[in-house]
């Protein structure tokens, strides 16, 4: 009875053995199984998918994809509807686009190589109470800067302001030294002393 | 040397879309905003009191709508939608106030003098 | 050595520029480079973090090819990604979940205009690690119709920001779970944070008797703004000519297929 126990208690061990190495294991789980671990390399994981996307029709797949690619646009771009510039102030003010010229009063270069963009000046009048200028233009004080003057251009295009472009007055810096002012050329000598 | 006006130069581009594909879906959107901010008139005239008759807010709709009728750009008309859509959302939920309903009339703003005649009356140049 | 410290000190006087302690200890030192080392004032860049953060900045470059199109290093210490709009998804999730980055912390979503670009606005992602106490900059670009993917299902912290720039900026957001304006009043239009939106606005409300309401009308001030040029035609630090630039770039091997091996 007792050798009858026995051999059954090692047969179900031998049974359990086998159902074990036969056990259903998903993919993930067998590759992390510790007897084999060269397993994790050869076996390959099912590939994972993205919740929302299990469940998408045909053409919402064609649609999201569509989405990713670029359409074409014909028209120029003109973002005034959008842009939230009230009417008054997008076709009918005029922008200057300049050059500031160099401070007269300081002889610094640096910071001069900017294009700027300015809108022309609306009416000032004097404040009754305090006789401060009092005007009615948001636009009298905005300047935006520029590296470049296409670039000025293509944002007030964008914006549907029209522009005209000041050239700058380039000056050419004379090589001048103190000498000179004592040349054999009389006609040379600029200040005659 | 000043050269005036705008450069007409072509303007095909490949760009990324904002909502919709083509025309054909830009309209489709255009047109279920008008038809939602129509049928919403008639609550917000009671919702907010407003010293308005329905006719008169459904032709300010029709104004409103009328503005952006010569867009052709696809991704300026949906972006226009979208900020319809907002608008509308804001009105029905009455996080708007009554002010806010109102200032679409603008019945406060005054025309500018047009024109030699008004401008000198007026004082101005 | 003794001349050329008196002339700097009489140049420093002479341009009456206050001679402060920077200034005095680089004339000292004698050399306006590396005052790394003596001067107290100027930041100290720990070497050993900026090669970390030097290094890290090229993986995550060599992970995400496709995406990050540079990667720098801002003053010393702050390390930047420049990636493609496409790419913000991916970039993110990627510096969100992978094991080596676990940024999983949204500081903040930043926004910025330069007018003069094509793609104007700047998007600026500023993402904490707590596991390996550092940060990261992500930025991308693009223009006023061009929507961004929303990043709200990798950060959910991202909600109120991309409103908020939706708000300031008019940029779209796709796939975001509420987009609406967060700080402007409604039926406010415009976006007050673009350069070229005026520092008066364009309208001004006020309460209207016979109306009984507040009521929106163009902006009229009493007072014009003043305009100020903050921009000044000298030069700023004349004694850091030779210091090392704010932005350094990264240098990121390019796969197979950039330029032709040189011979």
């Amino acid at each position: 009875m007792a050798a009858q126990r026995q051999l059954m208690r090692q047969s179900y061990g031998v049974f359990r053995g086998m159902f074990l190495q036969q056990r259903c294991l998903s993919v993930t789980a067998q590759r992390l199984r510790p007897d084999d671990v060269d397993k994790a390399l050869s076996v390959k994981e099912a590939p994972s998918k993205d919740t929302k996307n299990i469940f998408e029709t045909k053409e919402e797949v064609e649609r999201r994809l569509k989405l990713q690619e670029n359409i074409q646009i014909d028209v120029p771009l003109d973002l005034t509807p959008v842009t939230g510039v009230p009417e008054e102030h997008t076709r009918t003010r005029r922008v200057r686009i300049f050059k500031p010229a160099k401070n007269a009063m300081q002889s610094g270069t640096a910071n001069i190589n900017r294009w700027r963009m300015e809108f022309e000046t609306r009416e000032r009048w004097e404040n009754p109470l305090m006789g401060w200028s009092s005007s009615g233009d948001p636009l009298s004080n905005l300047n935006v800067d520029f590296a470049d003057k296409e670039e000025a251009v293509a944002f007030c295009e964008k914006n549907g302001w029209p522009w005209f472009v000041e050239d700058p007055v380039e000056k050419v810096m004379k090589p001048k030294s103190y000498g000179l002012n004592f040349h054999w050329n009389r006609n040379t000598r600029v200040s005659t002393k | 040397m000043a050269s005036p006006g705008a450069i007409i130069k072509s303007t095909t581009r490949q760009v990324k879309p904002l909502l919709s594909l083509d025309k054909s879906e830009a309209r489709r959107r255009v047109l279920n905003l008008y038809k939602a901010w129509y049928r919403q008139i008639p609550y917000v005239v009671m919702d907010y009191d407003i010293p308005k008759t329905v006719p008169d807010c459904r032709k300010k709709l029709r104004e409103e709508f009328d503005k952006n009728r010569h867009v052709q750009d696809i991704r300026v008309v949906d972006m226009l939608v979208i900020k319809g859509q907002m608008e509308l959302k804001e009105t029905v939920e009455i996080w708007k106030q009554k002010g806010h309903i109102m200032n679409y009339f603008k019945e406060t703003i005054e025309p500018k003098p047009q024109g030699f005649l008004s401008k000198f009356l007026a004082g101005h140049e | 050595m003794a001349l050329s410290m008196l002339r700097r000190f009489s140049s420093l006087v002479a341009n009456g520029q206050k001679c402060g302690i920077t200034r005095a200890f680089s004339a000292a030192a004698g050399s306006g480079s590396t005052t790394n080392e003596t001067s107290p004032a100027i930041r100290k860049v720990d070497a050993v973090e900026k090669q970390n953060l030097i290094e890290f900045g090229r993986y995550v470059g060599e992970c995400l090819p496709k995406f990050v199109q540079k990667v720098q290093l801002a003053t010393g210490n702050e390390l930047e990604l420049l990636i493609a709009p496409e790419g913000v998804l991916p970039v993110l999730s990627f510096l969100k979940d992978h094991h080596t980055c676990q940024f999983t912390n949204l500081a903040d979503i930043g926004g910025m205009d330069v007018p003069a670009r094509p793609y104007r606005f700047e998007i600026i992602y500023n993402l904490l690690s707590l596991r390996f106490n550092s940060r990261i900059r992500v930025k991308t670009y693009t223009d006023e119709l061009t929507p961004i993917e929303s990043s709200v299902e990798v950060h959910k912290a991202s909600n109120w920001y991309e409103r908020e720039i939706w708000d300031m900026y008019g940029v779209y957001f796709a796939n975001h779970p509420d987009l609406r304006r967060i700080l402007t009043d409604y039926g406010f239009e415009g976006h007050p944070f673009r350069k070229d939106f005026p520092l008066s606005g364009y309208v001004e409300v006020r309460y209207d008797d016979e109306q009984k309401r507040v009521v929106v009308e163009p902006v009229e001030l009493t007072q014009e703004f003043r305009k100020f040029d903050l921009s000044s035609p000298w030069e700023q630090f004349p004694n850091f000519r030779d210091a090392p630039p704010a932005i350094e770039d990264v240098p990121l091997d390019k796969p197979a297929g950039g330029e032709p091996p040189k011979k």
